[in-house]
């Protein structure tokens, strides 16, 4: 007994010398990091919509969007990379990358601009409006509503709109196969 | 009788991480009594379902504990399915089971590093936790994140798993499963493990089950008591038999959680073969009314999940009994009689999450 733990114990200090450390020597080493990782969130600004769906969903608060200055902003200490943002964003317009963020002393937020001339371009934005003539009720729109802000009615062939919950993505003006809904 | 004194142990020990405070009574070096008290680290996460969405409160269930992070998940979104009534798909009932039974794995991993800690065996901790950096790759590749998983939503999962993952899944457990057997060994077979832990720390069966411990500390004083026999998440499927000791003792805890360990990758394995095709998930449509009450084994033992919702998409409660909370009152009935030596390793063997019961 006392025989072959000698071996073992000998076996494993010379495997041990020769070995490559379980460590890997971050920061000289550059760390490896897998596809899926949720890291840090990007944004693609000028995809953005500022509909505000992110800022609502963020368990921590982490994200401000403002329409009117266009802008969006993350404070990336109070991001706790959940991903919600990425999976409620109705213009996959945000995703999360592999890599953290730097460390720091002090709490900073990052800005992001909407480029100027989107704004200028007609047919965005504003609620949307169904043209009567055309739509057949499939309640295709109101499915892919990321607010569940449409109710259509088959039967009764009515369509309505919830004002206060539409975020104005034009997610059911694309989604519409006869092209009845306009922003 | 000999003169009677009080030790404080904790909030602040080397033996945890986490804030608990003992009052123990010692007369000499015996322990006759320990009056336990939490609180140091309440953060109100059960009060926060009321000012967030269901949907988003899976990101706040996940983030109560890290170790128990994906059983919590799980139980959360289980309750409120249950209440809306949604039938979930097989495929992300399977990649449920996979990964709560990964992040078993690693609950486990750590404990014995930290046992092992706790006893001064290093080479032994790290070679527990060397271990377990393998099965955290595994997540980090699998969910994208190495602790804090965020699979789990209601109605289904958020990520699938596909084939290749699988397989580096399998290959995995295969490769732990080969290194694991010396550490096994040791733990079970070396006398400097053996004199720390066999004959301390005894709980009588009788005693476990009217204190009413959870989990390992249940089933190592002989009772065959695990949740997964419910069946829910693919469990029904599998092939489940609780592992059980009648040690009664701290080594009988430490034995039952290397068992569990191999248990646990013949169910990854059992599970990856199984697996069906299909969707991950199912939308959900609506805000939850009613209430409903929820059992899970957490690696640490049976946690309770209680929701009420009200029709809104706030929740009006969420309640969390975690498996460390039951654990408290047989941990006090078992540190009676020991020596004040033994009590850190004796803490350590219910493997208390104190994050998780204070929440």
């Amino acid at each position: 007994m006392e025989k072959t733990r000698l071996f073992t114990l000998a076996g494993r200090v010379l495997k041990n010398l020769f070995r490559k450390p379980a460590t890997v020597g971050y920061p000289y080493e550059p760390a490896r990091y897998p596809e899926r990782m949720r890291g840090h969130v990007e944004i693609r600004i000028e995809d953005c919509i500022t509909c505000g769906l992110c800022m609502r969903s963020c368990p921590s608060q982490a994200i401000q969007v403002d329409r009117k200055a266009g802008t969006w902003t993350i404070s990336r200490f109070d991001c706790v990379q959940c991903g919600s943002c990425v999976n409620v964003c109705p213009k996959k317009c945000l995703t999360m990358a592999s890599g953290y963020t730097a460390p720091g002393t002090a709490r900073t937020s990052e800005t992001y601009t909407k480029p100027q001339e989107e704004k200028t371009q007609p047919a965005q934005g504003g609620k949307p409006v169904v043209d009567k003539e055309k739509c057949v009720y499939c309640t295709l729109c109101a499915k892919k509503c990321p607010q569940e802000a449409i109710t259509v009615d088959r039967k009764e062939k009515t369509w309505s709109l919830d004002a206060e919950k539409c975020v104005e993505c034009g997610i059911c003006g694309e989604s519409c196969p006869k092209k009845a809904i306009s922003l | 009788m000999a003169k009677r004194s009080i030790v404080p142990f904790g909030p602040q020990h080397p033996v945890l991480p986490e804030p608990v405070h003992l009052d123990l009574v010692l007369e000499d070096e015996t322990v006759v009594g320990a009056i336990p008290s939490i609180g140091y680290v309440h953060r109100g996460l059960e009060k926060l379902v009321e000012k967030r969405d269901f949907k988003q409160y899976v990101y706040i269930a996940e983030r109560i504990c890290g170790i128990c992070s994906c059983g919590h998940g799980l139980g959360y979104c289980m309750a409120v399915e249950n209440v809306m009534g949604i039938e979930v798909p097989d495929r992300a009932k399977y990649l449920r089971t996979i990964w709560i039974e990964m992040s078993r794995v690693h609950s486990h991993l750590l404990w014995l590093g930290l046992l092992a800690d706790a006893m001064g065996f290093e080479s032994l901790f790290m070679e527990s936790w060397r271990l377990r950096e393998k099965i955290l790759d595994m997540f980090d590749e699998t969910t994208g994140g190495r602790i804090i998983h965020s699979v789990n939503q209601v109605g289904g999962v958020q990520k699938d798993m596909d084939s290749t993952m699988l397989n580096d899944v399998l290959r995995a457990v295969e490769d732990l499963q080969k290194e694991l057997k010396p550490v096994i060994d040791t733990f079970l077979q070396d006398y400097t493990v053996q004199s720390r832990l066999k004959g301390t720390g005894i709980l009588k069966r009788d005693d476990a089950i009217a204190m009413g411990a959870v989990g390992p500390m249940l089933r190592a004083s002989g009772e065959p008591y695990d949740v997964r026999m419910l069946g829910y998440a693919a469990y029904g499927d599998l092939s489940v038999e609780p592992v059980i000791s009648t040690g009664c003792d701290s080594y009988a805890r430490c034995e039952v959680r290397l068992k569990e360990l191999l248990q646990s990758f013949d169910l990854i394995r059992e599970a990856i073969g199984k697996i069906p095709e299909g969707p991950v998930s199912v939308p959900v449509k609506g805000n939850p009314s009613g209430e409903y009450f929820v059992r899970i084994e957490q690696p640490r033992g049976e946690a309770i999940y209680y929701i009420k919702g009200n029709g809104t998409k706030y929740l009006d409660r969420f309640r969390l009994r975690t498996p460390t909370t039951s654990n408290i009152p047989p941990m006090v009935e078992m540190l009676k009689g020991c020596q004040l030596a033994d009590v850190p390793i004796l803490i350590l063997t219910i493997d208390p999450c104190v994050s998780c019961t204070e929440r």
